[in-house]
């Protein structure tokens, strides 16, 4: 027989390395002669799309298409410390020193601008890429115009940003005014059917409401969501390492199981852009808060359906089978 | 004939050490020949989706190779008046796809349909699962239930094999080192017939069986006249449980009491404890499935 559960769990998740411990990112940008501009920074992307939100960042402030850009990443050579891809902290440190330095590119695009206009900067106005003045729009000259007349003194059109919170140690009693630099809020809801023949589960619907303070490219952070949450679930109802006398009994993938694309359920994403103070136009990190909150979503909803808690994962067909075994006996 | 002329020039290193041979014959004449010439110092490849996890890094240990994935005079699907042959090349892809299975082999083909992801479906064959023998093989169940034989040819001769002498133990069967199974045939159902199929997993993909399960169930007026009920994973090998399929043959549908040979089924079965499942957890679900299995075919036929 099949039964129908839902559940619920909410999460808070404080991101960044925190707890007093040394956090920074550093980053530059420069406009090339040959129409190219180029962000440098040491931030790994691992597939979760920093690259996209740097360049979205950096091409909102400097005023231009994200066409133009190209991203150096994780070259010790050109690229300053950025810090780990972990801890859910690239967007809002990476995003933010990139939005420093491309606001203090658009300082020396103002600076130099004037220069060539023999103007000062409250006359003139840049956009799409051109600096022209006020009163006169179609005398422009590009930022590519400048970076080449830059070029020739010797000189750089290029900037850079860091960004570095004071982060505060917790007291012996675990407080501080800040244990972490922000937090991001996320609820689930999960919507099963528990087969009670066979302890199977049949994941339907997943409902996710995130505070992540700005999406600064939903589609990304939908990614971020369903990449989390079949994570999550497959740690909920499959992942196990299984060991005996010290030996490893399930060492490959066939045994070894995560979620298909079969397995998965149907997503619905509610995104709720409540700006953080500090970070870029107000964005939080959301990669590892979508993984959290889905395996005790999956419990309660499991419980709903069944009434049976579980208080050990995953909840594979055997161990559910053996709960509803146990319940009917004490039932009778 | 120690240098045979099928043998392939290819000099890639595999896993970082050359095969040693690696035979690719056209016509199964040949393929014969080299069977008989290796013995069992040759290994057959026949889809490789069990081969290649089972000597995943360990490739090169495996000194002879016989491919048989060229030979096309063993992919087919034939039916007569009595029974379809099949070919021990032809592709569970191809099983699931056929429109002549559709109607006369609903079990077989919906485990054919089970069988791993796309991929595997479109390399593994039958021969391969067969050959392999694992107790959780999804074409197996089927194969007892309807009664299929195996085609053991060796060069020169060959032999039929009942699909439940056949196995023998956990990947062991009755295959001489010089035979290859070339061949499966099946009887059509005489009466018209029921079936239920399931593949319990751990989840709907790409999954090796905790647990399958197949009935077929043939009416004379409404009476049972031929029942075949196999399971897999339940024991050391494929079962067919034969002592269950006596209980139902001469009844009809409405005489059958689901619990007690969901009972039944369950002493009949010698499940083990492993990664998959315990053998409590295969039990109690061979339980349900008897009597979810007999539901249904009731429902159906109404």
């Amino acid at each position: 027989m099949k039964k129908y559960g839902r559940g619920l769990a909410t999460i808070m998740f404080g991101f960044g390395y925190g707890e007093g411990f040394p956090d920074h990112s550093i980053a530059s940008i420069e406009i090339k002669e040959d129409e190219r501009i180029v962000i440098r920074t040491a931030a790994a992307d691992v597939g979760q799309g920093v690259i996209t939100t740097v360049i979205q960042i950096a091409a909102e402030i400097l005023r231009i298409k994200p066409d133009y850009f190209e991203v150096i990443q994780g070259d010790t050579h050109t690229t300053k410390n950025s810090g780990s891809t972990s801890a859910t902290r690239q967007t809002y440190f990476t995003g933010n020193a990139v939005k420093k330095a491309a606001e203090n590119l658009l300082a020396n695009i103002y600076h130099y601008g004037s220069l060539e206009f023999r103007s000062n900067h409250p006359e003139i106005n840049v956009e799409d890429g051109k600096i022209y003045m006020y009163d006169d729009p179609d005398n422009y000259i590009t930022y590519w115009d400048l970076a080449r007349t830059l070029d020739q003194n010797g000189k750089k059109l290029e900037a850079e940003g860091s960004f570095f919170p004071v982060t505060y140690k917790p007291d012996q009693e675990g407080q501080a005014d800040k244990v972490y630099v922000a937090y991001t809020f996320l609820s689930q809801v999960i919507e099963v059917e528990v087969d009670t023949d066979t302890g199977m589960i049949d994941l339907l619907n997943v409902y996710t409401a995130i505070d992540l303070g700005k999406a600064i490219n939903p589609k990304n952070v939908e990614g971020q969501i369903e990449g989390g949450t079949v994570q999550g679930l497959g740690m909920g109802m499959m992942e196990e390492q299984v060991i005996q006398d010290g030996i490893t009994l399930n060492p490959d993938m066939s045994d070894y199981l995560v979620p298909t694309s079969v397995d998965i359920p149907k997503f619905k994403h509610y995104l709720v852009e409540d700006e953080d103070s500090e970070g870029p136009f107000g964005a939080k990190g959301v990669g590892e808060p979508t993984l959290i909150a889905a395996a005790p979503a999956l419990a309660n909803a499991v419980y709903d359906a069944v009434g049976i808690r579980f208080f050990e994962l995953p909840l594979s067909p055997s161990r559910v089978k053996k709960a509803l075994q146990e319940k009917a006996a004490e039932d009778e | 004939m120690k240098k045979s002329p099928m043998k392939l020039e290819s000099s890639q290193t595999i896993s970082g050490v050359d095969f040693e041979n690696y035979f690719q014959p056209g016509s199964l004449k040949e393929a014969l020949e080299i069977k008989a010439e290796y013995g069992r110092d040759i290994t057959i490849a026949a889809g490789t989706t069990d081969l290649f996890v089972a000597y995943y890094e360990r490739l090169h240990t495996i000194k002879n190779w016989l491919d048989l994935s060229k030979i096309d005079e063993l992919k087919y699907i034939k039916f007569s008046e009595k029974n379809v042959k099949i070919g021990a090349m032809t592709t569970h892809l191809a099983l699931k796809e056929s429109e002549e299975l559709k109607g006369k082999f609903p079990v077989l083909q919906a485990a054919a349909a089970d069988v791993g992801s796309p991929q595997i479906r479109s390399r593994g064959t039958i021969g391969g699962n067969i050959a392999t023998s694992s107790p959780s093989g999804d074409l197996l169940t089927p194969l007892l239930s309807y009664q299929a034989r195996f085609k053991l040819e060796t060069a020169g001769k060959s032999r039929w094999a009942a699909a439940e002498e056949f196995f023998t133990g956990p990947k062991q069967n009755i295959m001489g080192p010089k035979e290859i199974l070339t061949e499966i045939e099946v009887p059509l159902p005489k009466n018209d017939s029921s079936g239920y199929w399931i593949k319990i997993g751990r989840r709907k993909a790409l999954v090796i069986s905790t647990l399958n399960f197949s009935l077929v169930l043939e009416f004379n007026k409404e009476k049972i006249s031929r029942a075949g009920l196999a399971m897999g994973s339940a024991a050391p090998t494929p079962v067919r449980l034969k002592k269950i399929e006596e209980m139902l043959v001469g009844k009809s549908l409405d005489e059958l009491d689901h619990r007690k040979l969901g009972e039944e089924v369950k002493k009949q079965i010698a499940p083990i404890d492993d990664v998959r499942g315990t053998k409590e957890y295969r039990e109690d679900v061979a339980f349900e499935t008897m009597i979810n299995a007999l539901e249904d075919i009731e429902s159906r036929r109404g």
